[in-house]
């Protein structure tokens, strides 16, 4: 699924630098990425989605070189081919859990808001048992259920692959293993592979495989 | 603007200098009977001359009703004598443009009579000088309100110009007729004191000199037994050898001032009309009368 | 239609602050529009009177006064000139001249003395009962009859002028015997007098016995239509006939004398009449004193379309401030978006769609405004210009 190679990125302003020789992850499999803060997790996953690019090397993304897209093609790329699971949950207050579901369709081209697209978020809501509490805006849910509509965002849009971006921080300790059980459950009925990162380390044993960032780190020291 | 074109129309066609004459006929209204006579003269067929007075109303205390009024104010011209005469007009919406005052003219020969005194509420006495109204009574006066109802007719085109010229010189000379017998019948009278069974003949008397009494007696009626004791008062006081009564009374009231040794005449007022007689026949007559019984 | 649908969604969720930023701006939209319609409309109304009416006379002074007095019957009362004046006209024959004499009211409307002519002259009719036609009855204009819910078989009572009055006129009690049809001009808010009964008012002409007393009032005799009156006058049939003026009437008052000329050519023969500074009275064109307050209003208006400017500067400048600083509030929102891989412009066609949004509904409330305003500014423009009054 991704396949990075002689990977090297550094911020322009500043000393902060990123080199990743390989990286490979394979399809439906789930990586969790742990390390230091400031260690480039995030970094990796914005490379990876497009949204920065590299100085240097290969980033293969279902068989798409993302560094060689133009900025219009690494959009419509991240909205046909990534899901995102943010910290924060990222929902708008103004539109209600269903519309924030089905926001992803009404930013870009890419995507057609369509019969089958509202069903795919009703049977999302279902699943991760929010399907009662649709209507209802983002601050009229608890935590848990914001980041469940999170999820059925992530998801909706029915992507190769889900990048976590801490997705369980915010949540209390129950929470953060039914969310992670939920969002794996999800992406594998998808088809879909999940690379996490995540600073809970009991979380770890439920991945496939861990990837320590700190060897990749390449600092003002390097 | 819209407002104005139409009304100018109206009243140039009201003012016009030429005459025009009217589809329909003109409608004139009078207030006594002589501007009655005058207008019918003076406008021959080409106005419809209304007297809204009924026969049997003095024209002076006559009060128009609201039908009458709407009637007034629809005419294309109002004739008023002026002199205080038929205070009713003081009391009623007119329409200024077609209201013309036939004593305009002669406002400097008014005959003041005496003074009413009365007061309002509390207010301090105040009195109103009267007028004496009749003043058709006298021919010269007659003419000058009969040019005024000429001018009228002719400034508001009720009649073509020359017609009315015509007609008026017509009644002018008419008028200067009854004025030349006036002074005639006069003549000789001047020292003769006369009564009046109302006070109605101020401008005929100053015309020609007379001395005339008044009484205030109810026209055509037979005095009573307190205006007879009157009478007799009066006519000691003053030597009179004349009554001039408005209308005829019955017959007894003759025989009353007979035998006070009054010669009794009939000379009819005509602020209404005299049966079977036009203004000029009626002075004429009544003046025939006054030659005769001359003493 | 997604931009629209994700705009519309953000401002129906902050509809407090959408409410206010739409009102503000729909506020500096109609004002500017209101303001000139209803400026337009006075100019075309004051316009229209002042040609409508070719001469006015009166006594020398004031211009304005005795225009407004003599066209609008305003509070302003200008030294009356004698009917003698009037007289004067018709005489030369070459203008037909019409009295108004405003100075009375009642119930807070101007009791206008005038001549049958009037009525002609202004082309205007009576839509319910009849003209005038006996000394003491009133023809209302249609605001009059609307505003005090009186018709044809009420009565009005002027106002007294002068409580302290020594000579002791009391307030006349009219019929109202007619109702005007509206012109959507000063004369719907006059009540209607034949100038013999402003005369009465004014205590020139009177009867004996006429006045209704306190006693009356209290034993319930007579109707009271101002509590403020416990005596007046009221013309009856049985005092009618003793209904009398004292003295010429040249020498009695009116407020002003509406002159119309024959032609233009007598208009100028009169006009040069009066040019002689000594002359009591003044022969004046209302169009032209009326043209003159026009250009002072809209000097006055250039002045408010200044502070207008500014005002719609500063409100604009506090929209902006409130936008931009909601649009900091979704940093958020939109680095979200971008990470979502939203179409690139989209924060753009976001914020456009909101502008648009809310500008539309502001131009909506606005045009609303101004066609409520546009439909109604005669009517208003008319009880406007009769405020002074």
């Amino acid at each position: 699924m991704i396949t990075v190679e002689n990977l090297s990125f550094r911020y322009s302003a500043t000393s902060f630098g990123l080199r990743v020789p390989a990286f490979h992850l394979r399809d439906r499999e789930r990586v969790a990425i742990v390390g230091p803060s400031g260690s480039g997790k995030t970094t990796l996953l914005n490379l990876i989605a497009g949204i920065l690019t590299p100085e240097a090397g290969r980033i293969d993304v279902a068989g798409t070189d993302v560094a060689t897209l133009s900025e219009v093609e690494r959009r419509r790329f991240r909205a046909s081919t990534i899901g995102f699971v943010f910290q924060d949950f990222a929902l708008l207050d103004y539109l209600s859990a269903r519309q924030n579901i089905l926001y992803p369709y009404r930013i870009t081209p890419a995507l057609t808001l369509n019969a089958a697209a509202r069903e795919r978020a009703e049977a999302l809501a279902a699943a991760c048992g929010i399907g009662d509490k649709l209507d209802r805006h983002p601050t009229a849910l608890s935590q848990g259920e914001q980041q469940r509509v999170a999820i059925c965002r992530a998801l909706v849009t029915q992507p190769k692959l889900i990048l976590s971006d801490e997705a369980t921080g915010n949540l209390d300790p129950e929470s953060k293993a039914r969310i992670l059980d939920l969002l794996f459950e999800q992406a594998s009925e998808a088809g879909a592979a999940v690379l996490a990162v995540t600073h809970d380390h009991e979380l770890l044993p439920r991945f496939e495989r861990v990837l320590d960032f700190a060897q990749f780190r390449q600092g003002a020291d390097a | 603007m819209p407002l104005l074109r139409p009304f100018l129309a109206v009243v140039l066609t009201l003012l016009a200098a030429n005459p025009v004459a009217a589809q329909d006929r003109s409608r004139v209204v009078a207030v006594n009977y002589p501007l009655q006579y005058f207008a019918e003269r003076l406008a021959g067929d080409e106005a419809e001359v209304i007297f809204p007075v009924p026969a049997d109303v003095d024209p002076s205390f006559w009060r128009p009703s609201i039908a009458d009024i709407s009637t007034i104010q629809s005419a294309d011209l109002i004739l008023l004598n002026g002199a205080g005469f038929a205070t009713w007009v003081d009391r009623v919406s007119l329409p200024r443009a077609k209201v013309v005052n036939s004593t305009a003219a002669i406002e400097d020969q008014f005959i003041r009579t005496e003074s009413i005194t009365h007061s309002h509420g509390d207010g301090d006495e105040h009195s109103h000088e009267g007028l004496a109204s009749y003043t058709w009574l006298d021919p010269i006066l007659a003419i000058a309100q009969a040019e005024a109802v000429a001018a009228a007719i002719t400034a508001r085109g009720i009649a073509p110009d020359d017609a009315v010229a015509t007609r008026l010189d017509a009644l002018r000379a008419d008028l200067a007729e009854l004025d030349r017998q006036a002074t005639g019948a006069f003549d000789g009278m001047q020292d003769i004191a006369m009564i009046a069974t109302h006070p109605r003949y101020q401008y005929l008397a100053q015309r020609y000199g007379l001395s005339i009494s008044s009484l205030e007696w109810e026209a055509g009626a037979m005095p009573t037994e307190a205006e007879q004791a009157d009478l007799v008062a009066l006519a000691a006081q003053t030597g009179a050898q004349v009554l001039i009564w408005e209308a005829a009374p019955p017959a007894e009231a003759f025989a009353v001032a007979a035998e006070l040794g009054l010669a009794n005449i009939v000379f009819p007022t005509l602020a209404q009309g005299v049966d079977d007689q036009t203004y000029i026949q009626a002075i004429a007559n009544a003046l025939t009368a006054i030659s005769e019984a001359k003493p | 239609m997604n931009a629209l649908y994700l705009a519309f969604a953000y401002l129906r969720y902050h509809w407090g602050r959408s409410l206010v930023l739409t009102l503000v701006a729909a506020l500096i939209m109609f004002v500017p529009i209101a303001t000139q319609i209803l400026l337009s409309t006075s100019e075309r109304a004051l316009v229209a009177r002042g040609d409508a009416t070719p001469l006015l006379l009166g006594s020398r002074g004031s211009q304005l006064d005795l225009t407004m007095a003599a066209l609008y019957f305003s509070d302003e009362r200008p030294d009356p000139v004698t009917m003698r004046e009037v007289e004067a006209v018709w005489d030369s024959g070459l203008a037909v001249p019409i009295p108004v004499h405003s100075a009375f009211s009642s119930a807070g409307f101007r009791i206008v003395g005038t001549t049958l002519d009037y009525f002609d002259f202004r082309g205007l009719t009576v839509s319910d009962g009849r003209g005038l036609s006996i000394l003491g009855d009133a023809v209302i204009g249609a605001d009059v009859a609307q505003t005090l819910g009186k018709g044809v078989g009420d009565t009005l009572v002027s106002s007294p002028e002068n409580l302290f009055d020594l000579d002791g006129v009391y307030p006349l009690e009219m019929p109202i015997v007619g109702v005007l049809a509206p012109t959507n001009s000063p004369d719907d808010q006059a009540i209607f007098v034949d100038i013999k009964t402003a005369w009465v008012i004014q205590g020139i002409g009177h009867g004996h016995e006429d006045v209704v007393t306190a006693a009356e009032v209290a034993a319930g005799t007579a109707a009271l239509s101002n509590a403020a009156v416990v005596q007046y006058q009221r013309i009856t049939d049985e005092n009618i006939d003793s209904f009398h003026f004292h003295g010429s009437q040249d020498g009695f008052p009116t407020s002003a004398v509406i002159v119309v000329p024959n032609d233009a050519r007598s208009g100028t023969i009169l006009k040069g009449r009066y040019l002689d500074s000594e002359n009591p009275a003044q022969l004046i064109e209302p169009a032209g004193v009326i043209q003159g307050l026009v250009d002072r209003i809209f000097r006055i208006k250039s002045l408010l379309d200044v502070v207008t400017l500014i005002i719609a500067v500063a409100a604009l400048a506090a929209i902006g401030l409130a936008v931009f600083l909601s649009y900091r509030l979704r940093a958020r929102e939109i680095a979200t978006a971008v990470k979502l891989g939203a179409r690139r412009g989209m924060v753009l066609r976001l914020l456009s769609a909101e502008t648009i949004t809310l500008l539309s509904l502001s131009a909506l409330i606005a045009a609303t405004g101004a066609a409520i305003v546009s439909r109604n500014s005669e009517a208003w423009v008319g009880w406007l210009l009769a405020l002074g009054s």
